[in-house]
């Protein structure tokens, strides 16, 4: 797949109605849309607060001082950029989809296309690709050139080892020294308490996390009848069961692993989105982002 | 335990198709990639042990649902015997296996409202009370003896309706037959215990208890290896339900139509004599004949009855056409036990004249010929216009195409025939050919004996022994005086020959089995047969051990050779095949002159259509219909010829007689110590059902199999519920 294909014209057309907004204001020097948490080094006033013993007078609002008399220090809202990082699971459980769209194709949509838009609202965007352990980081940057340079990395790499999430957030965290971002794109198919605690460490970072659970329809619905020869991805053993015997106890073991990696994300304060495969990027971009 | 129906044991191999079903399905694997293994190998590591025993129940359940229809299908039952089998007259450990055989004959319509047949019916019900359920039943009717019988059944509600439902047939009873149907029956049955029953009417004729060798062998059949136990397949049970017969039984019946001559030709007068025979006291002393000619009464009349004798009546009528006819004499306003013999039926055919073919062996003809005498005996003028149109051939000049248009051929002094034309003289008398040969000083006996009689295969009578030239000549002397060759003779028969001389003639080489086939017609004064007669297939072939000119007799010269020769070759040719006169059971069989696409139709005595098929008799294409059941006349329509051609079923004379069987000789044809019961209290008191008693317990099966049914349904079910419910979770 080519990175025109992977980013379409269509979707980057309607793209453009969007813009990508943190929750949370990151600490930037650019300007940009998102707000800064260092109040007070900016020229847009934001609100007052009252005074504190040691707070600096040179924020003292004298107006009000002289109209009130009451000592209120002025509180500044300054527009930063912000800066992202994409973390794309290269796993082998990526690589499944055949026939049809890869789970793998579809993050690598995903993320050109969320890469594109914060490129173009002048935010800074890096990349991480990863399996059981980071392949490749490139930090963030806020040019197109930059930018291509990520779609280059993120064609670049195919889907192929097992898959070591925890491991990886945690080595992940200790890189990313400022305030910013992670997009998380993964099918998160591992240990959820485990990946929750490593989104937790994220967090302690001062890192936002958003995570992109791609998800193939097959997965929910066990589709296959009769007797199934199960060929794992990651260098699993296979595995034989009646497809339509198994059916129930499986989707109860993914639907006990979906609740816990939602309750997780919950309690964290993070984000989940599932994407399925078979759905419109453009809607799934709607969804993920319309929370301004 | 046992199994009602063991025959379908094999049905329990089903019990395996879950498993190799199973087996099979899980041999056919589906490969395919899958991404979440993660959730399959914590799946397995925690509902391993239950999903295999969801799968073992789910294939228990499922093989439980094919055993339970299986078991049931082959009818398992328990059994227990209880209390003793004194006082029985058969002891019955183990299921029965009952061969019911029912002589449905003629007779058995005896008494007013079929009171013989009801009894029967009610002797057989009452038996079949006194069987259990599991006992299996076969049924064999003497009106379906020689046809394929039913499989044994255990529903005896079934044979009890078969039983009420059944009507008495027109067959003839043949009792020793009917019992080697039910020994050949009982082979079919499962069961052990195996019993013979005859249900029969008692008339003694159906016994046939002069057939002595025949009875021989039957006992020994019933008798079976010395080792065997009574009640078993070797040495089954018979027993004889009779029910006793109504006394007295009055019976007036019609026994024949004999008409006076072998062929009946147009113009002349022809006599008809119609045989009746008395049994018991009737109740008047004369009854009211009536004679019928195809449907139209002729003739009506009143006869004299005798108690317990024979009498006749004799019609004439003269016939103005050639064709098929039907005579019928009927007793009027008349009431005894049998009403079938009151009436009886007769298909003739009249002939313009019987075409003859005269083969000399010299060719000659005239007096000097071989066939000279004889000639002029059948056709004084020469001119074809009497009951005889002969022609005559020399032997060289005789070809097979010839037979097909004479109904008689004589051969003279002959013995050199080609052997395609002794195969054609075969199948002509098979056919219903008459041949008549006469001997003489040409006649080659070995030549004869090796390519005419075969040993008694071939269609020459007897083998010939050589010739005989006494030193003082022979005159014949016994005479049959039955045979229809003497029916144009007085009373005064052996007179006719008293004048005659046989000088030479050729004796006979008879053993056991050829002669048992012979008639002998004419005998010489010392004993050796002058004239025999032979049946062979449908014809006859009839041997005169002398010349049929002068040559070693001057037989010729005798008055009595001209009506001798008459009768002896109308005889021959009086045989119209196929037959159309024929017993209850037989079929229509009519073979067209030439093929055809026109339609024959046919009619039955009430005028609704008889079915028609298409087959072959005799190597030619034949209209068949079904059996006949019903006495009567019926009709074929022949679109070529002009008349219908009538056929008469007729019921055989002798089942009139109704003479009771006495128990003594039924002991004797049999075991002396078979029980004989009569009444149905005694069908019940000696065959009590007490002894044993049964469970069958295929409904609980099948209320098994609905249930496991069910179970595997909800277990089924239940998985696919569950799997969707998982799914719509999220």
């Amino acid at each position: 797949m080519s990175m025109v294909q992977a980013v379409q014209p269509e979707i980057l057309a309607r793209l453009g109605a969007l813009s990508l907004t943190s929750r949370q204001a990151v600490e930037s020097i650019l300007s940009g849309q998102h707000r800064s948490v260092h109040h007070g080094l900016s020229v847009e006033f934001a609100d007052h607060r009252e005074y504190q013993a040691g707070d600096d007078l040179r924020h003292l609002d004298w107006l009000v001082l002289a109209r009130s008399d009451r000592y209120q220090i002025r509180r500044y809202e300054e527009e930063t950029r912000l800066r992202a990082t994409l973390a794309l699971d290269c796993s082998g459980s990526m690589g499944y989809g055949q026939p049809g769209p890869t789970k793998m194709g579809f993050a690598r949509s995903l993320a050109a296309a969320l890469g594109f838009l914060m490129v173009r609202q002048n935010d800074s965007v890096g990349l991480a690709t990863f399996d059981v352990r980071v392949r490749e980081f490139l930090p963030p940057g806020s040019t197109m050139a930059h930018y291509l340079h990520l779609l280059e990395a993120m064609f670049r790499t195919e889907p192929g080892a097992e898959t070591g999430l925890a491991a990886v957030l945690e080595e992940l965290a200790s890189r990313l020294s400022r305030r910013g971002l992670v997009l998380l794109i993964t099918d998160a198919f591992d240990d959820p308490e485990a990946l929750i605690n490593s989104i937790k460490l994220l967090r302690y970072r001062k890192q936002e996390v958003r995570l992109f659970q791609i998800l193939d329809p097959r997965e929910l619905s066990l589709p296959f009848s009769g007797m199934t020869e199960f060929i794992g991805l990651e260098n699993e053993p296979r595995l034989r069961f009646d497809a339509d015997r198994i059916r129930k106890h499986y989707s109860r073991e993914f639907g006990d692993h979906q609740s816990r990696l939602q309750s997780g994300c919950h309690a964290c304060g993070v984000r989940l989105e599932v994407c399925q495969t078979d759905e419109d990027l453009f809607t799934v971009l709607g969804r993920a982002l319309d929370s301004r | 335990m046992e199994f009602l129906t063991p025959l379908l044991l094999g049905g329990l191999a089903f019990v395996s198709a879950p498993i190799i079903i199973h087996l099979l399905h899980r041999r056919r694997l589906t490969p395919v990639d899958w991404a979440a293994m993660r959730f399959l190998v914590e799946m397995m590591t925690r509902k391993r042990r239950r999903l295999l025993l969801n799968e073992l129940l789910l294939l228990l359940v499922r093989t439980l649902i094919i055993t339970c229809i299986a078991l049931a299908m082959v009818r398992p039952a328990f059994k227990r015997s209880l209390g003793s089998h004194a006082g029985t007259a058969v002891a019955r450990t183990g299921r029965t296996a009952a061969v019911l055989l029912v002589d449905d004959s003629l007779s058995s319509q005896a008494g007013r409202t079929q009171a013989l047949f009801e009894g029967m019916k009610r002797l057989a019900i009452s038996y079949l009370g006194t069987l259990i359920t599991g006992d299996e039943v076969s049924v064999i009717w003497m009106s379906q003896l020689g046809q394929p019988s039913a499989d044994p059944v255990f529903d005896l509600e079934t044979i009890k309706s078969l039983l009420v439902n059944a009507r008495p047939s027109y067959v003839a009873s043949d009792i020793p037959a009917l019992i080697e149907s039910g020994l050949a029956q009982l082979k079919r049955h499962a069961n052990s215990g195996a019993e013979i029953v005859l249900i029969t009417d008692g008339v003694d004729d159906g016994w046939r208890f002069n057939d002595v060798s025949r009875w021989e062998a039957l006992r020994r059949r019933l008798r079976g290896p010395s080792n065997a136990s009574l009640g078993s397949k070797e040495r089954p049970q018979l027993l004889i339900l009779c029910p006793a017969t109504p006394e007295p039984m009055r019976n007036v019946a019609i026994t024949s139509i004999v008409p006076d001559r072998s062929v009946l030709t147009v113009g002349s007068e022809s006599s008809f004599k119609v045989n009746l025979r008395s049994r018991g006291d009737p109740a008047t002393s004369s009854v009211r004949m009536q004679f019928l000619l195809n449907g139209r009464v002729l003739e009506q009349r009143t006869v004299e009855v005798l108690p317990n004798s024979e009498a006749s009546a004799v019609f004439t009528h003269s016939f103005q056409e050639p064709g098929s006819y039907a005579v019928k004499a009927k007793l009027l306003d008349h009431h005894d036990f049998l009403a079938a013999d009151d009436q009886r039926s007769l298909s003739i055919q009249v002939e313009p004249s019987l075409p003859v073919l005269l083969v000399d062996a010299k060719g000659h003809s005239g007096l000097r010929g071989k066939l000279g005498f004889l000639r002029y005996a059948l056709d004084p003028n020469g001119t074809g216009g009497g009951p005889f149109k002969i022609a005559q051939v020399p032997l060289a000049q005789l070809v097979p195409s010839m037979l097909a248009n004479y109904r008689v051929v004589v051969l003279a002094d002959a013995s050199a025939l080609e052997p395609a034309m002794v195969d054609a003289l075969d199948r002509y008398v098979v056919a219903g050919g008459g041949v008549l040969v006469g001997l003489g000083p040409d006649s080659d006996a070995s030549q004869i004996n090796k390519t005419w009689a075969r040993g008694g295969e071939g269609f020459f009578p007897a083998p010939l022994s050589g010739v005989s030239t006494p030193t003082k000549t022979l005159r014949p002397a016994g005479i049959n005086r039955t045979h229809p060759a003497f029916a144009g003779f007085g009373p005064r028969t052996d007179d006719a020959w008293k004048a005659a001389a046989v000088r030479s003639f050729f004796t006979l080489a008879t053993n056991a089995r050829t002669a048992k086939d012979l008639e002998v017609v004419l005998k010489l004064e010392n004993g050796e047969p002058l004239i025999v007669e032979r049946r062979r297939g449908m014809g006859l072939v009839a041997l005169l051990t002398t010349s049929l000119n002068a040559d070693w007799n001057d037989l010729p010269l005798q008055p009595a050779y001209v009506p001798l020769m008459r009768g002896l070759v109308g005889r021959l040719g009086s045989f119209i095949m196929p037959p159309r006169n024929l017993l209850p059971g037989e079929p229509i069989v009519y073979a067209r002159l030439s093929n055809s696409a026109e339609v024959l139709t046919g009619e039955d005595p009430s005028g609704k259509g008889l079915p028609l098929s298409l087959g072959g008799w005799e190597g030619r294409e034949a209209i068949l219909s079904e059996a006949l059941t019903q006495p009567g006349i019926y009709l074929l329509r022949d679109p070529q010829i002009a008349r219908p051609i009538r056929f008469a079923v007729t019921p055989s004379p002798d089942e009139g007689t109704l003479e009771p069987a006495s128990e003594r000789q039924m002991g004797e044809v049999l075991d002396p110590d078979t029980p004989i019961l009569r009444r149905v209290e005694q069908v019940s008191e000696k065959l009590a059902a007490s002894g044993r008693q049964s469970t069958e317990i295929w409904k609980w099966l099948v209320a098994g199999a609905i249930l496991f049914i069910f179970v595997e349904t909800w277990m089924t079910r239940r998985e696919a519920a569950g799997s969707f419910s998982s799914v719509r979770a999220f």
